[in-house]
């Protein structure tokens, strides 16, 4: 596996946190085969794979959070930073039709719910695979932002897989997993170093710490929907 | 335009105040920018902070700032833009709450993960920010404290100075927890009393958690604050909940009475004790035996005490009903020091150690040393040999096989030949000596094998200055062979140097003490002395005579004296010597030359040297031990 620099506290609360979730959360998605279709898995319930998915989806969140906070000490200039606390930038969006509030969340069905993670993750998939790509030609950067990053790429490919698989289970249909394409949505551009592309970075790891929130309640809300329906409201 | 530091920096300050708990790092560019803009100039209507407290809905305030004219309720209007579309619009606040300058979206005004920008608008449009104030909910989202604080004693520690506590809360109600729409983890804070040093337990997503080590008698303080997990902003503590644990009494009472009445029992068990031992006799010596005397057989013990020591030695010179002669064999049986006497490092011939296993004396006894030099050195050269504890202090050089100091032994006892073999191996190695000039050892045969085959007990008379010793027979032994042993001895003589093969020759060439077969038990310091004279001086600090290796010539008239005696003498002009051995020879003296002198001289040349020798001299012939306080006397 990665193996992470146990250096600063929040990395050893990562690290701490991370290896349980590793345990469990890597075994269920063997149900593809080998053509890459689906599968069921039968030696799995329904619900402890929506529970292996969710988390998934949490831990995703926290090192994406992690990955987010480590750029942008290391590379954004400082009056910059404030744009932790504003969104005034754009974000990679595409028309989905994520509800988003919680009474919109409640009010659309588990199909919907799990067409909108599915098209969350999916849509995620490449640029974070791009990130990695250009994270390397940094001067200077840190090991673990790097190790963290791909751990995260890894994960949401994961992430997606468990998602297509419960999606058989529960909708039964049969939806299809990305594949890569070298073309991807950005450009290689040269002079990752100017702040046009590390601002370009910077949003983009920040739109995906976003997402990571959005799929992990989403999940969330669908399982509480899963168990009980009248206490989720 | 001039508002533009003041509101950079206004903002900057809080923004950075407000999402992390660190202090401003001094080299910050907005610490600086602060201190040159926000301190001077006056600050514009800003929005002071927005906050989430469910994630559902959220609140904004503003302040006027510095610009008092428009602090009049609606003077300022929020404007907000929603970023959810492309052409979004500037909408104004749905809901205003001017007393608080607050303004509140309720839950359908509210999205998540959309941001949002706001605006502080003046009358005629004006907007008095440079930058909107924007975000996105969960980034603001402070959630209410956690309820239901309380606490419960889990343990006291067996000290009984310090507890542990369990704290469990319930969590916000107004976050949907449940439901898994805000993940939330808590932090627990604890104080003693009216102070304020707050120590901080780790954060953890349990609605329990348990605080070690708190101390009895004092009062704590908790209290306990919230955030969204992988969030950085906290809610507000809740309420304070106080702990207190008192010293438990009966835990106090209890231990000095125990204690008491251990000891008390105890007391009581002694005294019966005690008692019961000073009445019964028989009970007393079961639990304390008397401890032995000192206590040899035959010997009344009262003849050791100081004074008697006339009777003690002619008891033990066996004048007695032959206490001695019985007592004797006894005696050396007895003791197990005699038999671990082992002469040298022999060479490992196990046969040869066979033979020589049952004697002692044939240890002892060994090839003389020829060379006074060699004899003197060979302590040296025997740096390499390993001295066990084998109870030989001489150093016995295992190359040369030969013992330099030559014990003149005599074979003190009578017995039997273990063997036909030839006893005296040892001592051929002095075959094998290289040495120029052998001292020529008289050969025993026969019957000094038989006494020389077995373990006898012999006193030592003398201890050579490289270690050997010299025996002295304790008693009248036969002395068959010293006729053949002569003529042995003129074969040998001068043979040893080339003869280191012969191993199996029946030759044994030993430096002799003449024993005395009188049955004294000691040796004339006369006889000693003649035993005992070194061809060079004596070496200084030696504080032995040393009996060199001489050169042997047949005696007859030696052997035909000591007929009773099984000994050659050792014949050279200085060694001729008739003197009785002894089992124990009292040493009388020290001389000069630190030698022992075992029958002090009639004082013919007092030694000049050492005008403080002292010149005590027994009255008595000596017979018997040193004593320790004869032993004071002796000391130079």
């Amino acid at each position: 596996m990665i193996i992470f620099n146990l250096m600063s506290i929040k990395q050893g609360q990562w690290a701490v946190l991370l290896w349980p979730y590793l345990l469990t959360a890597s075994i269920p998605l063997d149900c593809r085969d080998e053509q890459g279709g689906l599968s069921h898995c039968p030696s799995i319930s329904q619900e402890k794979l929506l529970d292996r998915v969710i988390q998934h989806a949490e831990l995703i969140y926290r090192v994406s959070e992690e990955s987010c906070s480590l750029f942008e000490e290391m590379f954004i200039p400082f009056p910059l930073q404030l744009q932790r606390n504003q969104a005034g930038y754009p974000c990679i969006t595409k028309a989905l039709p994520i509800p988003s509030s919680k009474s919109e969340i409640q009010q659309i069905s588990d199909k919907w719910l799990l067409h909108s993670v599915l098209m969350l993750v999916q849509s995620w998939i490449e640029p974070l695979v791009y990130l990695q790509t250009t994270l390397n030609r940094y001067d200077g950067v840190p090991d673990m932002l790097l190790n963290k990053t791909k751990w995260v790429s890894e994960k949401l490919m994961s992430l997606e897989q468990g998602v297509v698989v419960l999606i058989k289970k529960m909708l039964d249909e049969e939806m299809m997993t990305t594949t890569y394409s070298e073309q991807g949505l950005f450009q290689d551009d040269g002079q990752p170093e100017m702040l046009e592309y590390v601002m370009r970075d910077y949003t983009l790891l920040s739109c995906f710490k976003k997402d990571a929130h959005k799929m992990e309640i989403l999940l969330k809300l669908l399982k509480c929907r899963q168990n009980d329906m009248h206490s989720c409201a | 335009p001039p508002s533009a530091p003041s509101t950079k920096c206004y903002r900057c300050c809080t923004s950075h105040s407000s999402s992390s708990s660190e202090p401003f790092p001094l080299s910050d560019p907005c610490l600086s920018l602060f201190f040159s803009h926000c301190i001077s100039a006056p600050v514009g209507p800003h929005f002071t902070e927005c906050i989430s407290r469910e994630q559902e809905t959220f609140r904004c305030w503003w302040s006027p700032g510095g610009f008092h004219n428009l602090s009049f309720p609606g003077a300022l209007r929020v404007f907000y833009l929603k970023k959810d579309s492309p052409n979004s619009e500037w909408k104004e606040c749905p809901e205003y709450s001017h007393l608080k300058r607050e303004c509140f979206f309720d839950v359908n005004h509210t999205s998540v993960w959309i941001p949002y920008c706001m605006q502080l608008r003046g009358q005629n449009n004006v907007t008095y920010l440079d930058e909107d104030y924007c975000f996105t909910v969960e980034n603001i989202v402070r959630p209410d404290p956690p309820v239901s604080l309380n606490w419960t004693l889990l343990n006291i520690s067996p000290s009984g100075l310090s507890y542990d506590v369990m704290v469990n809360w319930e969590p916000p109600p107004s976050a949907d927890v449940g439901a898994g729409w805000m993940r939330i983890e808590y932090e627990i804070q604890y104080t003693e009393r009216n102070t304020t040093n707050w120590e901080a337990l780790e954060m953890q997503p349990h609605t329990q958690q348990t605080i070690y080590g708190l101390q009895i008698g004092k009062e704590y303080e908790v209290h306990i604050r919230c955030r969204m997990q992988a969030f950085v902003k906290f809610g507000e503590f809740s309420d304070s909940v106080f702990i207190q644990v008192t010293e438990i009494p009966s835990q106090d009472s209890n231990f000095p009475f125990k204690l008491a009445l251990i000891f008390g029992v105890l007391g009581i068990l002694i005294l019966i004790l005690l008692i019961g031992i000073s009445q019964q006799p028989r009970l007393m010596m079961i639990l304390l035996p008397p401890v032995p005397a000192p206590k040899i057989k035959g010997i009344d013990p009262e003849l050791l005490k100081k004074g008697k020591l006339d009777e003690l030695n002619f008891i033990l010179s066996g004048g007695g009903m032959g206490g001695l002669s019985t007592y004797a064999p006894d005696f050396y049986q007895d003791e197990p020091w005699v038999e671990f006497i082992e002469v040298d490092a022999e060479d490992a011939d196990a046969a040869e150690k066979e033979e020589n296993q049952g004697s002692d004396t044939q240890r002892l006894l060994d090839p003389p040393q020829p060379v006074s030099h060699h004899m003197n050195t060979g302590c040296a050269n025997a740096v390499s040999f390993p001295d066990d504890d084998s109870g030989r202090a001489s150093c016995y050089d295992p190359d040369l096989h030969d013992q330099d100091t030559l014990m003149l032994m005599a074979t003190l006892l009578p017995g039997q030949p273990e063997d036909g073999e030839d006893s005296f191996d040892v001592v051929e190695r002095a075959p094998v000596i290289e040495r120029s000039e052998r001292p020529l050892v008289q050969t025993q045969t026969g019957g000094p094998q038989t006494w020389l085959n077995t373990d006898f007990y012999a006193q030592v008379s003398n201890v050579m200055p490289s270690g050997g010793v010299v025996l002295s027979p304790g008693q009248q032994l036969r002395f068959q062979e010293s006729t053949s042993a002569a003529e042995d001895e003129a074969q040998k003589k001068g043979k040893g140097s080339e003869d280191s093969e012969e191993k199996t020759q029946k030759e044994l060439q030993f430096q002799l003490l003449v024993v005395d077969p009188e049955g004294s038990g000691y040796t004339t310091e006369s006889n000693a002395r003649q035993i005992s004279t070194p061809p060079n001086t004596p070496m200084p600090g030696s504080g032995y005579q040393t009996i060199h290796p001489q050169p042997v010539e047949t005696k007859p008239a030696a052997t035909a004296e000591n007929n009773q005696s099984p000994y050659i003498l050792p014949d050279s002009p200085q060694s001729q010597f008739f003197a009785p051995v002894a089992d124990y020879t009292v040493v009388q003296e020290v001389d000069s030359q630190h030698s022992l002198l075992l029958n002090p001289p009639p004082r013919q040349s007092p030694p000049p040297c050492l005008p403080h020798h002292p010149t005590k001299a027994l009255a008595a012939m000596p017979v018997g031990y040193v004593t320790p306080d004869l032993l004071g006397n002796l000391s130079p």
